[in-house]
C-alpha cells in the first residue's frame, strides 16, 4: 500500500491524523468530566405555588405559559402518600364558591377538569363526609397551571400536590424558558443521579 | 356581639418570655394566668402579659390543661406530664400505645381525657392514668378525620365532650363513656357560620355558659357558637398570620378569648365589646350581630 | 479503507464508553419539610386500598438517548455510503425524509450537534458544568466524519438541512462573490455563539438555540417571531439552496474546516467525465467549481450524480485519490 503514496497524500494523512488526534483529545477531556444525563428539575421547596409560608399570593403559572413544549412539560403530580384524602379537597374544589344542594362547593378549581375524585376504602354510604377520597390528576389534561398546587398548600391542605417536570416531555433545552422566567429560581439543572424530584419513595414519611 | 384585640402576649424570639419555634397549646386558670406550651417549655404569664415563670418539658409539648386542683397537665408524644402550678414535676403517664401524640387534655369528674392524634381518638384515663375507655373510634373511619394532624376537644361543665372533627366540618359531642350525643357544623366557604376549606374547625374551647369557641385555618379565624350550634360572632379573622394552622384557644371567666398565633408565636387576647357584664345566657344571641 | 476501519473502531469505542457511563440509581430526597405528617395511610383507609405510586415522569431512558446517537452515526454512514458508493439520490432522499421525521419532528430538533457547540464551549470554560457524554458524542461524531468523508451529516441527517433540502424547488444561482461573502456570516455566528456560551453563568446565553429558525416548526409552537423567521427562511430555501446551512450554520463552519483534511468525498471523476457541466448546473449550492466538487461547501445532496449522464450503479467505483489531491490544492 505504502509504495504508491505521494508526498502530498502523506501530508494529507498526517494533517488528518493530527486533526483527528486533536478532536479525540478534546473529546476525551470532555468525556472524563462528563455526566450521564442532565435534566431540568423543579425544586418545589422554592416554587411559590408550593413553598411553605408563601400564603395569600397569586398562583404563578409561568410553567404553563413559558415552556416551549406545546402543552407544558411541567405537570402537577399528587404524592398520594402525603395526600389527606379530604372530603372537600381545596385543590379539587373552589372552596370559596357557593355551596350547592349536596353541601359541596359548586365550582371546581381545575380549569381543564384534569382531577378526578373517587371514594376509597371501606365506604360509609350514609355519611359521605366521613369518608376518604382519592384525587388523581390526569397527566394528559394537566398543563401545570399550578392552581391545585396552590390550593393544596399548607395550611389549606397538606401540600401533597406539587409541580414536577415531565422528563418524558421535557426537551432539555440548554436555555430553559421557564428557568429564565421563574422568579424563585426553582428551576435547576441536575444530573439524573442527583435529581431529587421524582425520587420520593412510595409511602415515604 | 363584637370582640376587640386588647393585648398580645409573648412572640417569636430568644427572650425568656418568647418562643423560638412552636406555640402549640394555651390554657387559662381561674385567676386569669395564662399557661402556654411551645418548643419544649411551659411559660406562665400574668393576665397583663408579664412572664411569671417558665419550666422545661422533656420533649416538645403539644397541649396544656389545668385541672381544678391547680395541677398542670402537658401533652407530649407518648406521654402526659403533670406539674404543680409552679412547675414542680409530680408524675408522668407514659403509654406509647394509647397516648401516641397527646394534642388535647380535658377533665370530667375524676377522669382525665386525652386526645391521641396518632390513633385519631380520645382516651379516658382514671385519676392515676389508667385507661378506662376510648371515645370516638367507633365510626366507619375508626376515628376522627384530622388532616391537620391534631385532635382538639373541650369539656363543658356538664361533662359533655365537644370535639372537632375537621375532615367532616363538624363539632361532635360525646358523653365520657363514648356515647355520641350529636354534632353541629357544615361546610360553607362563603357563609361564616359554616366551616371553610378542607378541614375545619381545628381547635375548640368551651366557656362556663356552654358557648363553643372554635378556630379555623386557611383563612385563620376564631368564631363563637351557642350551645345549639348557631353562630354568635366571628371573634377575629384578620389579626392572624395567614399561614396559621391549629391555633389553640382558651376562654377565661370574664369571657376573654385567648388565641395562639402559630406563626408569630403570640397569644392574642380578645375581649367582648359593649356587652353587659351581667347579661344572662340568652342575651348574647339576641344581639344578632353575626356579620363581621 | 484503513481510514474507514479506523473510523468505525472509533465510533464503537465512543459508544462503548458512553454506555459504560450509564447513570446510577437516584438518591436524594426532596428538600421539602412538612410540619405535620397527617395523611391517612392504607391501613386507615381499609377496604383493600393500597397507596398508588407517585406519578413519576421519568426522563427518556438512557438507552433511547444512546440510540439517538447511534442512529445519528448510522445515518451518517448510510448517507456517505449511498452518496459515495451508490451515488443514489433517490435513496438519499428517503433517508433525508426519515431523518427529518425522527430528529426533526419526533425528537423536536433537540438532539442537535449544532447546539452542542455551546455545551462543549461551556464544558471547556466552566469547570462546574458537566456535559452529558451523549452530547459530547453528538458534537464530535459529525466532525470526525467530516475529517474523513466530508459533510455527510449535512447530507440528510441534520433535520435543519433536511427541511430546507426537501422544499428546494427552483434553485437560483447565487453570484460567487456574494456566496463567499455571505458564507463568512457563519463564522461570525460561530464566534458569537462561543462568546456568549463562554460567559460566566449569570450572563451565559445559548444563542444558537435561541435563534434556531426551524425548531419552532418541528415543535409546532414557539415565539411568533421565530416561527416567522422559520417560515421566511423556508420560503427562501425554495429558491436559494439551503440558505441556513450555507450562510448561517455555525456547525457548518466547523464541518467545512474539517473537510479540508478529508481524503474522500463527492468527486466528479476526471477520467470518466465528458465536460458537459450538467453536474455544475444541477448543484444548488455552488459547490462545483470548474467541474470539480468543492468539499467544504458540498452538502452531499447527490444531485450531481443524479444529473450525470454517465453515473449509475453500474459505474465502477472510483477512487478519489487524484481528485482529492487536486481539490485539496485548490482550497
Amino acid at each position: 500500500m505504502s509504495e504508491g503514496i505521494t508526498r502530498r497524500e502523506a501530508m494529507g494523512h498526517a494533517a488528518r491524523g493530527l486533526a483527528a488526534i486533536g478532536l479525540g483529545v478534546t473529546a476525551f477531556h470532555l468525556i472524563r468530566k462528563a455526566d450521564g444525563q442532565i435534566v431540568w428539575q423543579l425544586d418545589h421547596s422554592r416554587c411559590v405555588n408550593s413553598r411553605l409560608g408563601a400564603v395569600g399570593v397569586n398562583t404563578c403559572n409561568l410553567c404553563t405559559s413559558e415552556c416551549v413544549v406545546a402543552q407544558s412539560a411541567v405537570r402537577a403530580v399528587n404524592d398520594f402518600s402525603k395526600c389527606g384524602r379530604c372530603y372537600i379537597c381545596p385543590a379539587y374544589y373552589n372552596v370559596t364558591s357557593a355551596v350547592d344542594e349536596s353541601g359541596l362547593p359548586s365550582e371546581k378549581l381545575c380549569p381543564r377538569d384534569a382531577i378526578t375524585r373517587t371514594m376509597i376504602g371501606d365506604a360509609d354510604p350514609e355519611d359521605p363526609a366521613n369518608n376518604f377520597y382519592e384525587y388523581v390528576i390526569d397527566e394528559t389534561k394537566c398543563d401545570g397551571c399550578g392552581k391545585c398546587v396552590m390550593g393544596c398548600k399548607e395550611p389549606a391542605g397538606l401540600g401533597s400536590i406539587r409541580l414536577a417536570v415531565r422528563h418524558d416531555l421535557c426537551v432539555d433545552c440548554n436555555r430553559c424558558a421557564i428557568a429564565m422566567a421563574c422568579p424563585d429560581d426553582a428551576f435547576t439543572q441536575a444530573s439524573v443521579a442527583e435529581a431529587f424530584e421524582r425520587l420520593e419513595t412510595k409511602g415515604g414519611t | 356581639m363584637k370582640y376587640r384585640l386588647i393585648r398580645t402576649i409573648s412572640g417569636r424570639g430568644q427572650e425568656p418570655d418568647q418562643f423560638t419555634e412552636t406555640l402549640r397549646g394555651i390554657a387559662v386558670d381561674s385567676d386569669g394566668r395564662v399557661f402556654a406550651v411551645g418548643d419544649s417549655a411551659v411559660r406562665v404569664f400574668q393576665a397583663d402579659g408579664r412572664l411569671l415563670h417558665t419550666w422545661s418539658t422533656s420533649s416538645p409539648g403539644y397541649c396544656i390543661a389545668i385541672a381544678s386542683n391547680g395541677h398542670v397537665y402537658v401533652g407530649l408524644a407518648g406521654q402526659i406530664e403533670i406539674y404543680e402550678a409552679d412547675g414542680t414535676p409530680i408524675t408522668a403517664w407514659r403509654d406509647e400505645q394509647h397516648l401516641g401524640l397527646v394534642t388535647a387534655i380535658g377533665f370530667a369528674n375524676t377522669s382525665v381525657l386525652a386526645a391521641d392524634a396518632n390513633a385519631r381518638c380520645i382516651r379516658r384515663l382514671g385519676p392515676n392514668g389508667k385507661l378506662l375507655n376510648t371515645i370516638g373510634d367507633d365510626n366507619r373511619r375508626s376515628g376522627f378525620l384530622i388532616p391537620n394532624g391534631v385532635i382538639d376537644f373541650a369539656v363543658d361543665r356538664t361533662g359533655t365532650i365537644h370535639a372537632a372533627n375537621p375532615g367532616c366540618h363538624r363539632v361532635e359531642r360525646f358523653a365520657i363513656d363514648g356515647t355520641r350525643l350529636g354534632h353541629f357544623g357544615r361546610f360553607d366557604g362563603q357563609d361564616p357560620s359554616g366551616f371553610s376549606g378542607c378541614c375545619n374547625p381545628t381547635n375548640v374551647a368551651v366557656d362556663d355558659r356552654g358557648r363553643i369557641f372554635v378556630t379555623e385555618k386557611a383563612g385563620p379565624r376564631a368564631k363563637v357558637y351557642d350551645s345549639d350550634g348557631a353562630l354568635l360572632s366571628v371573634v377575629a379573622d384578620s389579626q392572624f398570620e395567614l399561614a396559621c394552622k391549629n391555633m389553640d384557644l382558651a376562654v377565661d371567666s370574664k369571657g376573654q378569648v385567648y388565641v395562639a398565633d402559630t406563626v408569630k408565636l403570640q397569644i392574642l387576647v380578645f375581649a367582648p365589646q359593649a356587652e353587659p357584664a351581667a347579661a344572662g345566657n340568652t342575651a348574647a344571641p339576641s344581639e344578632g350581630d353575626e356579620s363581621r | 479503507m484503513i481510514a474507514a476501519r479506523r473510523f468505525t473502531a472509533l465510533v464503537i469505542t465512543i459508544l462503548l464508553a458512553t454506555t459504560l457511563w450509564a447513570s446510577s440509581a437516584f438518591g436524594q430526597p426532596a428538600p421539602y419539610d412538612r410540619p405535620v405528617d397527617a395523611a391517612p395511610q392504607a391501613k386507615d383507609i381499609g377496604g383493600g386500598y393500597t397507596t398508588p405510586d407517585v406519578q413519576k415522569p421519568l426522563p427518556r431512558s438512557y438507552w433511547l438517548e444512546a440510540l439517538d446517537v447511534a442512529l445519528l452515526a448510522t445515518a451518517m454512514i448510510l448517507v456517505s455510503w449511498l452518496v459515495l458508493k451508490k451515488r443514489n439520490r433517490t435513496w438519499l432522499v428517503l433517508v433525508t425524509i426519515g431523518c427529518l421525521g425522527y430528529f426533526g419532528f419526533y425528537r423536536e430538533g433537540c438532539v442537535c450537534p449544532i447546539g452542542s457547540i455551546q455545551n462543549v464551549v461551556v464544558a471547556l470554560t466552566d469547570p462546574e458544568y458537566s456535559i452529558p457524554i451523549l452530547v459530547t458524542a453528538l458534537f464530535f461524531l459529525p466532525l470526525f466524519m467530516a475529517l474523513f468523508v466530508g459533510r455527510a451529516f449535512c447530507g440528510g441527517v441534520c433535520p435543519l438541512g433536511a427541511i430546507q433540502e426537501l422544499v428546494l424547488l427552483k434553485p437560483v444561482r447565487v453570484p460567487r462573490r456574494l456566496d463567499r461573502t455571505l458564507g463568512l456570516l457563519k463564522y461570525v455566528y460561530l464566534g458569537l455563539a462561543i462568546w456568549y456560551a463562554a460567559q460566566p453563568i449569570a450572563d451565559r446565553d445559548f444563542v444558537i438555540c435561541r435563534f434556531d429558525p426551524f425548531v419552532s416548526i418541528f415543535r409546532r409552537t414557539g415565539f411568533a417571531h421565530m416561527i416567522g423567521i422559520g417560515i421566511g427562511l423556508l420560503a427562501l430555501s425554495m429558491f436559494v439552496g439551503r440558505p441556513y446551512c450555507r450562510y448561517l450554520c455555525p456547525y457548518g463552519g466547523l464541518l467545512s474546516w474539517c473537510t479540508r483534511f478529508a481524503n474522500r468525498g463527492v468527486t466528479i471523476t476526471p477520467d470518466k467525465e465528458i465536460d458537459c457541466g450538467l453536474c455544475a448546473d444541477a448543484c444548488p449550492y455552488g459547490a462545483i467549481e470548474q467541474n470539480r466538487a468543492v468539499r467544504r461547501s458540498c452538502l452531499y445532496c447527490a444531485r450531481c450524480y443524479a444529473s450525470c449522464p454517465r453515473t449509475g450503479p453500474s459505474m465502477p467505483t472510483v477512487r478519489g485519490k487524484a481528485v482529492a489531491a487536486s481539490d485539496g490544492g485548490r482550497s
